[in-house]
């Protein structure tokens, strides 16, 4: 027994049985390992970038830890921007990468990498395996880490000697238990409740941290309860059904009128696992400006971190909400009770006066109303997005249920996510139904994974929207840059149907809006993976818009349609969209 | 405003980077480190000396997520 054998033996105890990477030279001895582990699958992936985006993808999708594996040097530096994608929007992985022999390590050997530097910053915790003996503990700190709390990625280096090393002496695994989550402390729910029951505005803001702390259950009866209007962040999508009477839709930049001015007028925002990112905030200074806070969440560093708190709840979310829930209740009829009735009736009319319309005129395909349509044809379906303008279609106009059943790279937008990512959800329930939405940029990032859908007939169903054109870089540089366009320009894009074939993959082509049933049809009905190429409209856009550095009220709207609504001028310094 | 930092540190590879790491992406500036291994030899006793804007409540809470930290203290200094 050898120290990767040990690896291997410890992740089957660990619950692992499945992993995604690519093999190379320091990691050897661990896929060596891997023909006496039936027990893990491996998923071959046809770059390391794939491999993390599945894992993360996985446990998204299932709440399990995800597993990537790589060789040292580029192989880990792959990996990199999966692990990102997992830090920033704390989704539990361990991420497992060759590390040239102890020997050699700091001699700038071949393949060497200091991937551990490298992922300070994008990990919850790193270790590098110097001795077979570390590994009991790493490996058990690692997954207990990447479980406890607040999720994230969590990276043991291991040395090629390391793995090779002798391990018969060491102990067979014991997992370690996730730490248990702090409850709240009283005082805080009740000053929050003093808050909740002095409103006569509020608003709920929920975020991802709803479902990462398993809270979805109680969120909804709380939201029930108190009949409070609840507006979601991109990743707190799905805590509410889109159908739901009180849902007001996504907050921020491409969020909802209904929401976004809800949010404005509110004298309280009762926020429920999130962050005030700046997606979701617009202008700091001017968000929720006579809204009086109640931050509840498991993360103290979030509370008070953008936006100070009049009442911070930090602890387990379904404790939080579980206490609030009754005696906030008790308030609906209380002295609040004509105000708040009124409100909520309010909040309610805007959303039915601004909801989205989808009889867009002509025969062009219009991309919201194929994404509605879609999610009405698979209802049960989990969609994975890539990142663009297809992405906040996808979060606007898909008809949602679960936050787990919408994977989109949220706080780090990283182009290339869908497809592995959607690989890695079908892995995880391989009886499910996986959509994966994309882009004609972002689907050339990560196009090879065509070939792992392939080899594993994973019947990921992809809607790639091609508007021969980076659509959001597009669409600022017309709307901040006096349409300056500067490299967007993809209209000499591949033949994606003959290029999805070729990979053996089955493709259809539609560009005609009554031709989209018809396609979308075709699409779930196949076996197999498989690909509808989507044409649609280069020039456009996603509306709302809320410009950079203003409040969440200065929504801009399509200026075709709407031809009254005032657009404010640009920022001085326009920012791109990536700054901004 | 200038803030003095009391450390607990695992004695840890990648401890003592972890922490001026998240001092400096947190938007807090390093004026002075000091620090030792006690004859336990498996802590690091770390003072800095930091100087930024941003509200150092949170920066305490940074540092107290990180695994290697076992103890945080964080005062106003001049």
């Amino acid at each position: 027994m050898n120290g990767a054998r040990w690896l291997a033996q410890a992740l089957v105890a660990e619950g692992v049985d499945t992993l995604f990477g690519y093999p190379g030279g320091t990691i050897m001895p661990f896929y060596d390992a891997l023909h006496g582990t039936p027990a893990l699958k491996h998923v071959l992936v046809r770059h390391e970038q794939g491999a993390a985006f599945a894992a993360n993808g996985y446990a998204r999708a299932s709440g399990r830890v995800g597993v990537c594996v790589a060789t040292s040097g580029p192989g880990a530096s792959n990996l990199v921007t999966g692990i990102a994608d997992a830090m920033l929007d704390s989704v539990p992985m361990v991420v497992l990468t060759g590390q040239v022999p102890t020997t050699l390590m700091g001699t700038d050997a071949f393949q060497e990498l200091d991937v551990f530097a490298m992922t300070l910053p994008m990990v919850k915790h790193s270790f590098i395996a110097r001795r077979v003996d570390d590994l009991p503990m790493m490996v058990a700190e690692a997954f207990r880490l990447a479980r406890s709390g607040r999720p994230g990625p969590v990276l043991i280096d291991l040395p090629k000697d390391v793995q090779m090393a002798d391990a018969s002496h060491l102990p067979a695994h014991a997992p370690l238990p996730v730490d248990a989550v702090e409850a709240p402390k009283d005082a805080s729910l009740h000053e929050a409740l003093a808050l909740i029951s002095q409103a006569q505005r509020p608003v709920v803001y929920g975020g991802g941290g709803i479902a990462l702390g398993d809270a979805l259950q109680d969120f909804r009866t709380f939201v029930d309860a108190t009949q409070i209007p609840t507006v979601l962040t991109l990743r707190g999508l799905g805590a509410l059904p889109t159908k739901h009477p009180l849902n007001l839709g996504m907050l921020g930049m491409h969020g909802s009128r209904a929401a976004n001015l809800a949010v404005q007028e509110a004298d309280l925002l009762i926020v429920v696992g999130a962050r005030f990112d700046d997606r979701a905030t617009g202008k700091l200074a001017e968000f929720a400006p006579h809204a009086r806070v109640v931050h509840m969440d498991l993360d103290a560093a979030e509370i008070g971190k953008l936006r100070a708190a009049d009442a911070g709840v930090r602890g387990d979310l379904r404790i939080t909400l579980a206490k609030l829930t009754l005696p906030c209740a008790a308030h609906l009829h209380g002295r609040n009770g004509a105000a708040r009735k009124a409100w909520r009736a309010q909040c309610q009319q805007r959303a039915q006066q601004h909801a989205a319309r989808y009889d867009a005129p002509g025969h062009t395909v219009y991309a919201p109303a194929l994404l509605k349509r879609l999610s009405e044809l698979a209802p049960e379906a989990i969609v994975a997005c890539d990142v663009g303008q297809h992405q906040m279609w996808v979060a606007q106009h898909w008809r949602m249920d679960h936050p787990r059943k919408h994977l989109t790279s949220g706080a780090l937008g990283a182009m290339g996510f869908g497809i592995p990512a959607a690989m890695g959800a079908l892995m995880q329930n391989p009886s499910g139904q996986v959509i994966c939405v994309s882009g004609d940029g972002s689907i050339l990032m990560n196009i090879q994974e065509l070939a792992t859908l392939r080899r594993y007939d994973l019947p990921v169903k992809i809607v790639l929207l091609d508007n021969q054109a980076l659509g959001m870089v597009r669409q600022w540089q017309e709307l901040f840059f006096d349409k300056r366009y500067s490299e967007i320009d993809l209209s000499d894009n591949p033949d994606f149907v003959a290029l999805a074939q070729a990979f053996g993959i089955e493709a259809l082509h539609v560009e005609r809006a009554e031709d989209v049933d018809a396609a979308l049809q075709a699409l779930l009905e196949a076996t197999g993976p498989a690909l509808l190429h989507v044409a649609i409209d280069t020039a456009a856009n996603v509306w709302p818009l809320v410009p950079p550095n203003r409040s969440n009220s200065e929504m801009m709207d399509d200026i075709e349609a709407s031809p009254a609504v005032a657009i404010p001028s640009p920022p001085a310094h326009a920012p791109s969209p990536q700054e901004a | 405003m200038r803030y003095r930092l009391d450390l607990t540190l695992r004695h840890a590879e990648g401890a003592l980077a972890r922490v001026l790491g998240t001092a400096e992406r947190r938007g807090f500036r390093p004026l002075a480190v000091e620090g030792e291994t006690r004859p336990d030899g498996d802590r690091w006793h770390l003072q800095m000396t930091v100087e930024g804007d941003r509200a150092a409540d949170n920066l305490h809470e940074q540092l107290a997520k990180l695994y290697d930290c076992l103890d945080v203290q964080v005062q106003p200094c001049s």
